[in-house]
């Protein structure tokens, strides 16, 4: 340490100033690179809510009118008067129920799956476990696609096209191999010492599970919870394929009903852009409250693993 | 006449619940059928707990995956059982249908333009980030904001950005138009450009993701590193080339690896807007119009296949490449 004070003494006056010019300038350079690539990332975001307020004639006029004038409102309810009247029934509660219906109910039954699956390939030694483990990591590699036909065929012969089923019940089986991946990671770093507590205290596997295991990951749970909650909501392929009628629809699946039907007319980009802000609205809030769980959920596979 | 949506969600319900019990109630069944038969209890506790997952391995993916392969050699419109055909599927892929070719190039280009792009861009980000600067959770927040958003709004918005008589690309660059005296370009809509206007929404879009991502590996290399590299008298440039890339790799790896992964399966995007039909079409949003709206089930498994080759090759390569630039602690050290 002593070289280290000793040599910066003996700097120069000069060349000391000269240094911290430079980090300075670096500093300023840092700054400005950051935020044009910031406005990249924002400028869209703020042309789709200015885009979504404004009367249809302001919606080709250069220069672009950022702040609209007047700021219409009342575009968000005729997106939706509009929607309703190319698919009657498709209002907006009945949209915001389909979406919330699916989302939640298959983010409860991945997180319980999951969490079960986890919960037996972290704290438990059987013949075949590391097989399989690794099987069930290949697994993420296999292309959705591959699998779809025959998925679909087997939700057509139970009768289930057009239900939810597809979107929601499946999922008891199995759960995504990822989150079972992030959660034994999890599951993993707690010590074997709490376990076998709760052993001599007479306490079964349902209990160890539900009394000590989740508790403690509970970090870990909220942020899948908020993952999965994304994917639902984001979901486009699955409710495109296995819903027909339109007042099943959840919001993504409107969105596309809603572009096809109005380009055909002249395309009405406000309309547009408005079913896109809501479409955006709760996963940004979401995001906002829940910001830790989003980045450690999407963090964990890359570094931890 | 429209359905209630009582009608739509109750039914669902009860089965969802009916199987979420009947799972439970398996999971309990197999633990005491192995006690049974006098299985530890541990060995007995694992497997009972697995058995959802097992479950799903067969029903969800092995029995789809060798189903798929079986119905990629046949004709199939879900109507008539499937009929087998040998190879037709293939020849017809390889050399009759006259929008594969390009649907492929189309998929592969933008694979091999969006990640490298994308990687390279989030990396200097990353690398900015990591600087001692002022307000890094804002920045992060600002940077991660369009990966939460649906692909399907991403989607419209870009169509939007782009539109040619009135987006705000074209807006903005209307003095260079006028300037270099040509019409406005038409970005989707033009077979030239569609390319540049969709590697720049992807890179709008997972730009924020892979920066968090690397921003954690870069926060996990050890402070010490950089203290050594310091006694050392190492110019900042030689701290990037032999301490921070070598210690990142393994996170740029898993970032190449998942980039690779996903950019050959964009779908909801590519839904959203359309391209001009001698373009072709991404490969995944090829096979869903073949099944779903021709009914030609047996050639889109084929086409499926064909993707999922794809992707085991270049994963294949990827993994065996990173022998050569991918650095792990745990390795050198033994």
């Amino acid at each position: 340490m002593s070289s280290i004070s000793l040599s910066a003494k003996a700097v120069p006056e000069k060349a000391q100033f000269g240094m911290r010019a430079r980090r300075t300038l670096a500093d300023i350079i840092t700054y400005i690179l950051l935020a044009l690539f910031s406005l990249f990332v924002l400028i869209p975001f703020f042309y789709m809510f200015s885009t979504s307020l404004k009367p249809e004639s302001q919606l080709f006029i250069w220069p672009i009118r950022w702040i609209p004038e007047p700021i219409l409102w009342e575009n968000y309810v005729r997106a939706f008067q509009e929607l309703n009247r190319i698919a009657p029934g498709l209002n907006f509660w009945r949209i915001l129920g389909n979406t919330l219906f699916i989302t939640i109910l298959a983010m409860v039954a991945e997180l319980i799956a999951v969490s079960l699956v986890a919960f037996g390939f972290a704290r438990f030694r059987f013949p075949g476990r590391d097989v399989l483990f690794i099987l069930m990591l290949s697994t993420m590699m296999l292309p959705g696609i591959i699998t779809l036909i025959p998925i679909f065929v087997i939700w057509r012969n139970l009768g289930l096209i057009d239900t939810y089923d597809p979107l929601v019940t499946g999922i008891w089986l199995g759960g995504g191999a990822w989150a079972v991946f992030l959660l034994r990671q999890f599951l993993l770093s707690i010590p074997k010492e709490i376990e076998e507590a709760a052993i001599i205290d007479g306490a079964n596997t349902f209990q160890i599970y539900y009394k000590i295991m989740l508790p403690l990951v509970k970090p870990a749970l909220l942020a899948l919870g908020v993952l999965i909650f994304q994917g639902n909501w984001n979901n486009f392929m699955g409710p495109l394929i296995y819903l027909n009628t339109p007042v099943k629809f959840p919001m993504v699946v409107a969105l596309k009903f809603f572009q096809e039907s109005l380009s055909k007319e002249a395309p009405k980009w406000h309309y547009m852009m408005a079913m896109s802000t809501v479409m955006a609205a709760p996963i940004l809030v979401l995001f906002f409250t829940a910001q830790r769980y989003f980045i450690e959920g999407l963090t964990i596979g890359a570094v931890k693993g | 006449m429209i359905i209630s949506a009582w009608e739509t969600y109750f039914p669902t319900l009860i089965r969802w619940s009916a199987v979420g019990a009947g799972v439970i109630l398996l999971m309990i069944g197999l633990y005491y059928l192995l006690r049974f038969f006098k299985v530890k209890h541990e060995i007995a506790n694992g497997y009972a707990l697995i058995l959802p997952w097992i479950l799903g391995l067969l029903i969800w993916n092995l029995y789809p995956f060798a189903r798929s392969l079986y119905l990629s050699f046949t004709q199939y419109n879900m109507f008539q059982p499937p009929e087998w055909i040998g190879l037709d599927n293939y020849v017809r892929m390889f050399t009759k249908d006259p929008y594969f070719w390009p649907s492929f190039r189309l998929t592969l280009f933008y694979a091999a333009l969006n990640v490298p792009l994308g990687l390279v861009g989030s990396i200097l980000v990353a690398l900015l980030l990591n600087r001692p600067i002022k307000g890094i959770g804002i920045w992060r927040t600002i940077y991660y904001l369009p990966a939460v958003l649906p692909a399907a709004a991403v989607a419209l918005l870009w169509r939007w950005m782009f539109s040619p008589t009135s987006g705000l690309i074209n807006f903005t660059l209307q003095p260079v138009y006028k300037l270099l005296n040509i019409e406005p370009l038409a970005w989707f809509t033009d077979p030239d450009l569609l390319m540049p206007a969709f590697v720049i929404m992807g890179m709008w879009g997972v730009f924020g993701a892979n920066t968090v991502i690397l921003l954690a590996g870069l926060k996990n290399i050890p402070k010490e590193l950089y203290e050594v590299a310091d006694l050392d008298g190492a110019s900042g440039w030689s701290k990037l080339i032999y301490v921070t890339l070598p210690m990142l790799s393994p996170t740029i790896f898993y970032n190449l690896v998942t980039g690779i992964i996903g950019s050959l399966q964009i779908f909801t995007q590519a839904f959203f807007i359309p391209i001009p039909r001698a373009s072709g079409t991404f490969l995944n949003v090829k096979i869903y119009q073949e099944a779903f709206s021709f009914g030609n089930f047996g050639y889109a498994s084929a086409l499926a296949w064909f993707l999922l080759v794809v992707i085991l090759l270049l994963t294949l390569l990827v993994f065996r490449s990173s022998a050569l630039w991918v650095y792990y602690e745990g390795e050198k050290r033994s």
